[in-house]
């Protein structure tokens, strides 16, 4: 398994889009900070404070984009006939790739947290304040945001192993996030909390995430979600013609 | 010595009989894997190649199927029509990508590039490549495990005449060396040169296998391969 995971890491490293999404997470969470940092008057308050850098945790949306390509790009680009002919139980490669990608997703999400603070750092000494890191809310949404971001990566996997049209594999993952969880939401009741945007949200611990589970059941929750995923990616990938 | 088996294969993909109750045994030496466009022998070479599950018979690599192998890139090299390529990535990048997951020591990867004659283009994205370098490029892939058996699909596709020397060249070196060499081509004279026996496949079923001076017989090679691949009418009326 080392030398699949060298080999999953290369072929990370070597794809393009994965850096021009690192690079679009870092200007995206830039922007959401100084939208936050430039509009309020408060800004010295840590709960604004907290508000600017959860940020952090709607990159998840890039990090699910990733994990998505790492299956469905290689279906895209043909790639597959030759990773499945060097490793024909193709279940070693979704597991070394979600290994991988989780990996990556906690490498972006540190990154991001780091980029957050900074730039809140920044506006908060440009404007004659200073981030209050002695808040220990503050460190629970950047843990927080991190985490989404990793899970987000692994459930990405598992989507793309179970649609490998990468196309439509995004397409279907975003409009989830941005139009059908808040459609399906208040039909389920109570059990909309435990939709994946709502998980991500109350891990995050974002403004708008009221009456969500706490923390740690949020993110065992994303983990069983990308567990679901990628346990169904799988199986489908078993049973699939690579023609 | 490593022989190619395959008894009984039938693919059906929904509706559609793809290959239909194959069977033929491939020793080393070069065969030739022919047949029009559509006769199945993608699909054949495919399930040998465990991408495609057979829905019923058996396709064998030495006595074993190719998915049982540990590390099977070692045992079979294949060059696929439909394998493709990032763009973004360098010949080297993408030979060493494999060569991990193969299980092939990294110095592998500058021996086959200078194999195939893509040194010089090594640090070059592939998404600049002509299709005959791609061509050269999944040669090299396939070259990559040393292996002792190479299943090359229409390897020939794209490759000037002068690449096409070489080829024939490649494929005789291999062959000379005692592998196990399958080709496959719907332009029967692109491997009557270099092929010792062949196999012909049609509308799904194996219509000959044996030597290529049998086929030829009194009908000439080009007369005998049409004969065994144009009885659509006969073909219709079957079951």
């Amino acid at each position: 398994m080392t030398a699949l995971f060298s080999a999953e890491l290369l072929r990370l490293r070597t794809t393009r889009s994965v850096w021009l999404l690192l690079v679009a997470g870092q200007v995206l969470i830039v922007v959401g900070v100084s939208g936050v940092m430039l509009d309020r008057d408060d800004i010295g308050s840590p709960s604004v404070q907290q508000t600017a850098v959860a940020h952090i945790g709607l990159i998840s949306l890039l990090s699910l984009v990733l994990g998505i390509m790492a299956v469905a790009g290689e279906y895209r680009h043909r790639t597959i006939t030759d990773t499945y002919l060097a490793v024909p139980r193709r279940g070693r490669i979704v597991a070394a790739k979600l290994a991988v990608h989780a990996a990556a997703g906690l490498v972006f999400g540190v990154v991001t947290a780091s980029t957050a603070l900074a730039a809140s750092a920044v506006w908060l000494a440009v404007r004659g304040f200073s981030l209050d890191l002695g808040s220990a809310d503050l460190w629970l949404t950047v843990a927080g945001g991190v985490a989404w971001i990793a899970a987000f990566a692994a459930i990405g996997v598992g989507v793309g192993a179970l649609v490998t049209n990468q196309i439509a594999a995004i397409a279907a993952a975003l409009a989830w996030l941005a139009l059908v969880e808040g459609l399906v939401a208040p039909l389920v009741g109570d059990a909309g909390r435990w939709l994946p945007f709502a998980l991500g949200s109350a891990l995050d611990r974002l403004p708008t995430a009221v009456d969500g589970p706490p923390q740690w059941q949020a993110g065992l929750a994303l983990i069983g979600y990308a567990a679901a995923f990628v346990l169904a990616g799988v199986a489908t990938t078993l049973r699939r013609d690579i023609t | 010595m490593t022989d190619v088996s395959v008894a009984g294969l039938t693919k059906r993909f929904g509706a559609v009989t793809a290959v239909r109750d194959a069977g033929f045994i491939v020793t080393p030496g070069v065969t030739g894997f022919l047949g029009p466009n559509g006769a199945g022998k993608t699909t054949t070479l495919r399930m040998l190649l465990g991408l495609v599950r057979p829905t019923s018979g058996v396709a064998l690599i030495d006595g074993r199927p190719y998915a049982r192998w540990e590390q099977p890139r070692r045992i079979v090299g294949a060059c696929l029509e439909a394998s493709g390529f990032y763009p973004g990535r360098t010949a080297r990048e993408h030979l060493a990508i494999t060569a991990r997951l193969a299980g092939v020591a990294a110095r592998r990867v500058d021996q086959v590039l200078d194999e195939v004659g893509l040194t010089a283009e090594a640090r070059r994205r592939v998404g600049g490549y002509s299709l005959g370098m791609r061509q050269r490029l999944g040669l090299a892939s396939a070259l990559l495990g040393d292996p002792q058996v190479l299943i090359l699909d229409e390897p020939g596709n794209g490759l000037d005449p002068a690449g096409m020397a070489w080829l024939r060249g490649l494929l005789r070196d291999l062959a000379a060396q005692g592998r196990t060499v399958i080709v496959s081509s719907h332009v029967l004279a692109e491997v009557a040169q270099t092929v010792d026996r062949v196999i012909v496949m049609h509308a799904g079923t194996v219509r000959f296998t044996g030597a290529l001076d049998e086929l030829a017989g009194s009908a000439g090679l080009e007369g005998a391969f049409l004969q065994l691949t144009s009885d659509i009418a006969r073909e219709g009326s079957r079951p």
